[in-house]
């Protein structure tokens, strides 16, 4: 007898359902039930039930207040950077056409590079004596004193250092998307502009931009996730320091966890951490994307 | 033509400018191990010397964890493949209401702050007794990758023409014959990409491998990391175990580069 396609596709689903059911659906309901909890690290089973209590702390404490802000913040110079630079790649790139295969190839190389490499690569270029970047920057004359710029230790600048990683590694990953959205351009739509007498900044404004928004839209919220939820790579550059000025909400939520044991507080912010992304994300996609989509 | 060929220098130059910080990695690695830290630092080796790379032989631990990392993203990558080509056939062939679902599902699980599911899955972990073995990280990271890896095999999927399941069913093959022996290997390419994108992803995960892996599955990225903690900073070793590190990842990722994209916008965006 011949099975229904239903119940044929409930067999194919079953086990990676039961697989994410297993490891993150009820992780996830673990987190909220703890989030209402009173409990230690030391002691999980003996959790004292305190309502809200946790997400009051965690909304009132300026400690965590902070570090949303510096999420926010790391994830926006993070995001902008790629997005000016990798841009900036995908039309040179576009632009030289064939010519480019070699140059991409090897524009590409960062893409696969680990965090942790990254990060710490970037650690070692940045040491404020003797680090190749202060040195260069000595050899330019644009600094006076290869001491003068103290990327980690300065807790003004730490959050864009600790981001030089990142949009180092990810400018390729930006690029070679909008690069393969510029490909992708129907050529009679260009020609047609140009023969509308369309000059280079309006043909960028009002054809190759809108054009590309739901490309570009992918990349935003791709990156925008990624830079967001950014553990490793500053933690292996300064483990949220100096005096938490790079302690940014995955690391404070860490921290809280490991090093201090609050399993009810660092729930409360997880979980608050991940409705935020959750509305962002589907704010952002909805302006950029569901507006085009209509236009078209 | 003038035009094209400084356009033609313009951008070598910012290729190679981008590159460079890893073109500096390797060439600190090739110094003699106290050059790392030369004042002046300098771009070249002044002397060609393979002393990090021998060092790295009198940190033991530091090589078992290259093989934990190993172990550790075989298994993940045969979990995450068996769970996610029986679910990508069914999201890729049946228009149902359960496979979009789930494929909801799986877009919203990349949202999720990987912390905040670390912390409830170390605790499900030491109930079941997986914390510090290879098993409970290798499925810390398919979580990860389960949802990936049905995306990109889904996509993969949809492009094999149905005629060919068609006519082997009208030949009395099952449907679960069908798959196994049509789709699977003419699928096989896609397979194998995404069994090196899961690989990737477990080798490169740091996080999950931090909450769950205490001593004796620690993997290569926690043992670099701690590496500068436990022994003061030897910036030279550190350079060349990045360099092995981060090798395995830079040969797959040139032979697969058209994929890497697609692959990270999870085809979202056709590379």
């Amino acid at each position: 007898m011949q099975m229904t396609d239903r119940r044929f596709v409930a067999i194919l689903l079953l086990p990676a359902g039961l697989f994410l059911s297993a490891f993150v659906a009820y992780p996830l309901f673990l987190l909220l039930r703890d989030s209402l909890f009173e409990v230690s690290i030391y002691a999980p089973t003996e959790g004292v039930f305190v309502g809200l209590d946790n997400y009051a702390k965690a909304l009132t404490s300026k400690r965590v207040l902070e570090s949303a802000g510096r999420t926010l913040n790391y994830t926006l110079i993070a995001l902008i950077a790629e997005f000016v630079l990798g841009f900036g790649a995908a039309l040179l790139f576009h632009a030289l056409g064939d010519r480019s295969e070699l140059l991409r190839t090897i524009f590409a190389f960062p893409l696969m590079i680990p965090p942790i490499v990254a990060g710490l690569l970037w650690r070692f270029m940045l040491i404020d004596n003797i680090g190749i970047v202060n040195h260069l920057l000595e050899t330019l004359g644009i600094i006076a004193d290869s001491s003068d710029i103290s990327w980690l230790g300065d807790r003004d600048l730490v959050l864009f250092s600790v981001a030089l990683p990142n949009i180092w590694l990810t400018t390729s990953f930006v690029a070679l998307v909008l690069y393969t959205g510029l490909q992708n351009i129907p050529e009679e739509l260009v020609e047609a502009a140009k023969i509308d007498g369309a000059g280079a900044w309006h043909m960028f404004l009002r054809v190759i931009l809108p054009l590309l928004r739901p490309v570009i839209a992918v990349v935003l919220i791709i990156r925008g996730i990624d830079a967001a939820r950014a553990f490793d790579m500053i933690w292996i550059q300064t483990e949220g320091g100096p005096r938490f000025a790079s302690e940014i909400l995955s690391i404070h939520i860490y921290r809280n966890m490991i090093r201090y044991g609050n399993v009810g507080e660092a729930s409360a912010i997880a979980t608050l951490f991940m409705f935020s992304m959750v509305i962002v994300s589907a704010a952002v996609f909805f302006t950029i994307w569901g507006r085009g989509t209509s236009q078209s | 033509m003038a035009e094209r060929t400084t356009l033609l220098i313009l951008v070598t130059l910012i290729v190679v400018i981008y590159v460079f910080p890893y073109a500096f990695l390797v060439s600190t690695s090739l110094k003699p191990p106290a050059d790392a830290l030369a004042i002046p630092p300098t771009i070249l080796p002044q002397r060609i010397s393979l002393e990090n790379y021998s060092n790295i032989a009198t940190f033991p631990s530091v090589q078992q964890s290259f093989g934990n990392s190993l172990i550790i993203a075989l298994l993940s990558s045969l979990i995450t493949i068996s769970l996610a080509v029986p679910a990508a056939y069914a999201v890729a062939r049946f228009a149902s209401l359960a496979g979009k679902i789930f494929l909801l599902a799986v877009l919203i699980t990349r949202l999720i702050p990987p912390v905040s599911v670390g912390i409830p899955l170390f605790a499900i972990m030491r109930s079941l007794g997986l914390t510090d073995t290879h098993i409970g990280v290798a499925l810390a990271h398919s979580t990860i990758s389960v949802p990936l890896a049905i995306w990109l095999l889904a996509s993969f999927m949809e492009s094999i023409p149905r005629e060919l399941e068609e006519a082997a069913r009208v030949d009395g093959c099952s449907r679960f014959g069908a798959l196994f022996r049509i789709i699977i290997p003419v699928a096989a390419g896609g397979i194998a990409v995404t069994s090196v994108f899961v690989f990737l992803a477990s080798w490169n995960e740091f996080l999950f491998a931090l909450l769950l892996s205490s001593t004796s599955v620690k993997t290569a990225p926690i043992a670099i990391a701690e590496f500068r903690t436990q022994y003061g900073i030897q910036w030279g070793t550190m350079t060349s175990l990045s360099v092995l590190f981060s090798f395995p990842v830079i040969i797959f990722s040139l032979l697969m580069q058209k994929r890497i994209v697609a692959g990270m916008t999870m085809g979202a965006v056709k590379g």
